[in-house]
C-alpha cells in the first residue's frame, strides 16, 4: 500500500478529494472506500470488480455484463493489479 | 561524493521527467492526429527518445494510449472537484463540466470520435470519467428532486441525456463551430436548454 498522498485510487483511478474518499478516512491510504477495507487492505479482485461494475450500471444504466467487463479492463491497467496473474 | 539514495532519487526524478515528455508529446500529437495516427515511434522522434525509451516507461502502445486518455480524464477530474461545493446545484455541476469540456476540448473530442476503437482500458477510463460526471449530477439531481425543483425523470436518464447532448456537440464541433470553440459558443445554450427539460 502507497504511504503517500494519493489524488487517485491506485485500484480503480477514482478521485479522492477528501478524507472520506479514502479507505477508512486516512488520507495516506492510496485506495479508495470501494477498493480496500477500512483497515487500507485491497479487497478480493472479484469483489473491487462486483463493486465497480455496480457502479458503472448505478450512474450510468448499462448492462451488468458490460460493467463487469469495463471494471475488468480498467482495473488490470492500475497499478494495484498489473501484477495479478 | 553523492550518496546512494540521492542518485537513486535524482534516478528516480529523471524517469520520471521521462515518463512525462512521453505523455505529453502523445497528448499533443493525439491533439493533432488522433490516436490512429499517433504512433509510438513518432511520440519517441517527437522527445528525441529512442524508440525503445517508450516501451521501458509504457509496456504497450495500448498502455500508452490509455495512459494518455487517464491524462486527460484526471485533468477534467480536477477541474470538476476545484469549482463544486459539497453540495453543488445541478447548474453548477454542469458548468463545471463545461468548463472542464472547454479546456480539454480538442482532446476530448478526439476520445469520444475514437471511443470504439480505443483499447478497453482506455474506453473503460472514458467511460469512469462520464460515470464520475453522471454520479455528481445524479446526487445534485437528487437534492434537486427533494426540492421540488425537476421534473420526476429517473436521474441516470437525465444525466445520460447531458452527456449524450455534449458528446454529440464535441464530435461534431467542426460543423457546428467551424473553427472555433464549441463549447464557447453552443455550451450555455445547451445548459439552458437541458435544465429547462427537467426543471419544472
Amino acid at each position: 500500500m502507497s504511504t503517500e498522498l494519493c489524488s487517485s485510487c491506485g485500484s480503480c483511478g477514482f478521485p479522492m478529494r477528501s478524507a472520506e474518499d479514502h479507505a477508512g478516512g486516512d488520507p495516506q491510504c492510496g485506495y479508495c472506500s470501494t477498493c480496500a477495507d477500512p483497515s487500507g487492505t485491497l479487497r478480493p479482485y472479484e469483489d473491487v470488480v462486483e463493486a465497480n461494475a455496480d457502479y458503472f450500471v448505478r450512474e450510468q444504466g448499462i448492462a451488468l455484463t458490460a460493467a463487469r467487463e469495463m471494471a475488468r479492463a480498467l482495473l488490470d491497467s492500475m497499478p494495484a493489479w498489473k501484477a495479478r496473474p | 561524493m553523492i550518496a546512494l539514495p540521492a542518485v537513486a532519487s535524482q534516478r528516480s526524478r529523471q524517469r520520471e521527467a521521462t515518463r512525462r515528455q512521453l505523455l505529453e508529446a502523445g497528448l499533443r500529437m493525439v491533439a493533432t492526429e488522433g490516436f490512429a495516427g499517433t504512433s509510438t515511434a513518432a511520440i519517441a522522434q517527437a522527445t528525441g527518445k529512442a524508440h525503445g525509451t517508450v516501451f521501458l516507461h509504457f509496456r504497450t502502445r495500448d498502455a500508452l494510449v490509455a495512459e494518455i486518455v487517464a491524462e486527460i480524464g484526471r485533468s477534467m477530474s480536477d477541474r470538476l472537484a476545484a469549482l463544486e461545493t459539497a453540495t453543488p446545484t445541478l447548474r453548477e455541476v454542469i458548468d463545471a463540466h463545461l468548463t472542464a469540456l472547454a479546456e480539454h476540448e480538442v482532446l476530448y473530442a478526439r476520445v469520444l470520435a475514437e471511443a470504439s476503437t480505443l483499447p478497453p482500458a482506455a474506453r473503460a477510463r472514458l467511460f469512469a470519467l462520464q460515470s464520475a460526471i453522471a454520479s455528481r449530477l445524479r446526487a445534485a439531481h437528487a437534492r434537486a428532486r427533494t426540492a421540488g425543483e425537476v421534473r420526476a425523470l429517473d436521474a441516470v436518464v437525465a444525466a445520460n441525456l447531458w452527456i449524450a447532448l455534449t458528446n454529440h456537440y464535441l464530435m461534431n464541433r467542426d460543423l457546428f463551430a467551424p473553427g472555433e470553440s464549441v463549447v464557447a459558443k453552443c455550451g450555455a445554450d445547451l445548459a439552458a436548454q437541458w435544465l429547462a427539460l427537467v426543471s419544472t
